[in-house]
């Protein structure tokens, strides 16, 4: 492992030749795990915001080429290798706010400046992973629990809200499998 | 048109490329605009009389690609991605955000994906020749694309039609329809 970059979060562990880049990266990053952030080999995140929850962490396997995007993990967000995610797209593991309405007044109120330090109640988080050769394109909307499996091909500005099967190609929203042949 | 082709009042340093064929008719705001543009065409860009590009429009065009722009047509801070052709009618209202793409630029098949990613990675985009192929867009007369919305490759949209806010045109679109959604559909007839 090449020596830790003082610029970086000490719990952010970086591969061979990986880099991250970017003014605001690391701006929401609250994690307070040993390890918060793992970049393999050679993987490159540019402009990408890391916004890391207390308990979260975030793993990237290697090759992955990932562009000024926006990750939210609150628990985990897991990306293989050879993934390529692209421009103002979001990838998030949780609802952010509770469903029920009275918890989601609790959770306006703990918010607003009059009530600083007050926990929040809790918002359903499930883990997202993106396996191997995934191809995520521009302005996409990845939800919490979502699995999208090893190939599958994300067309640009989808909302992807169900599990995507290995080499698929979706679209839309909400996504959908788009019929074979109406680009090739 | 003077020599190196400044504009005037131009904010960012730069020049309007040589193949870009336009006159006194037309308002450019910024060379800014031309910063991804690689076109070796001649002619690789069109404006039509009275047409404009606005604010932080973008001409990110491969080396083969030709874009015409009709009369009176407004780009208004839209990003065009061309590697082969794009053309817009007159009258054409073009949002802001709005994307045009007649190439994904990125390989459908996982093997020569994984190239295209290395390629990146070693900062040597260059030397790659893809393989995707380019599919032309044809935008008709009067058409008015929503803000931030996406135009895939291949598509054809008919005179007169509107495009919704936030909509992604993955397949033609008629002569005077209103089509919206994400993939957009038609929604409405207009009448004249």
């Amino acid at each position: 492992m090449p020596p830790h970059d003082p610029r970086l979060p000490a719990n952010v562990r970086l591969g061979e030749h990986a880099r991250i880049s970017g003014q605001d990266s690391f701006k929401r990053f609250r994690s307070e795990r040993d390890v918060a952030l793992s970049m393999g080999e050679r993987s490159c995140a540019e402009d990408v915001k890391f916004a890391i929850g207390r308990l979260g962490h975030i793993a990237i396997g290697s090759d992955c080429y990932l562009n000024d995007c926006i990750l939210l993990a609150e628990l985990e967000i897991r990306i293989g290798n050879h993934v390529m995610i692209g421009w103002n797209t979001t990838v998030s593991d949780s609802d952010f706010h509770p469903i029920a309405p009275a918890e989601r007044i609790q959770d306006a109120i703990a918010l607003s400046p009059l009530s600083e330090g007050m926990p929040r109640p809790a918002a359903l988080c499930k883990p997202v992973i993106i396996e191997d050769d995934v191809f995520i394109g521009p302005a996409c909307t990845i939800l919490k629990g979502i699995t999208i499996g090893a190939g599958a091909f994300i067309e640009p500005g989808s909302v992807v809200t169900h599990d995507v099967p290995a080499r698929a190609h979706v679209g839309g929203n909400p996504a959908a499998i788009v019929p074979a042949g109406r680009d090739e | 048109m003077t020599p190196g082709r400044k504009l005037a009042h131009d904010w960012h340093d730069g020049v309007i490329p040589e193949n870009v064929v336009f006159d006194e008719t037309n308002v450019i705001d910024t060379s800014y605009s031309f910063r991804r543009f690689k076109s070796r065409m001649s002619d690789a860009l069109t404006l039509g009389r009275g047409s404009a590009i606005y604010a932080n429009s973008g001409f990110d065009l491969g080396p083969d690609a030709r874009v015409t722009i009709g009369a009176f047509t407004m780009i208004n801070g839209a990003e065009i991605v061309c590697d082969e052709a794009i053309r817009i009618g007159d009258y054409g209202l073009i949002s802001w955000n709005v994307l045009l793409m007649d190439n994904y630029r990125v390989p459908s098949s996982i093997v020569e994906r994984r190239a295209y990613i290395d390629a990146i990675l070693q900062n040597r985009l260059r030397a790659i020749h893809l393989q995707t192929k380019a599919k032309p867009i044809v935008i008709g007369e009067n058409v008015w694309i929503g803000h931030d919305s996406v135009v895939l490759p291949g598509v054809a949209i008919g005179n007169g039609s509107i495009v919704g806010a936030r909509s992604v045109v993955v397949e033609s679109i008629p002569d005077s329809v209103v089509a919206a959604g994400n993939p957009a559909r038609v929604i409405r007839r207009l009448s004249d």
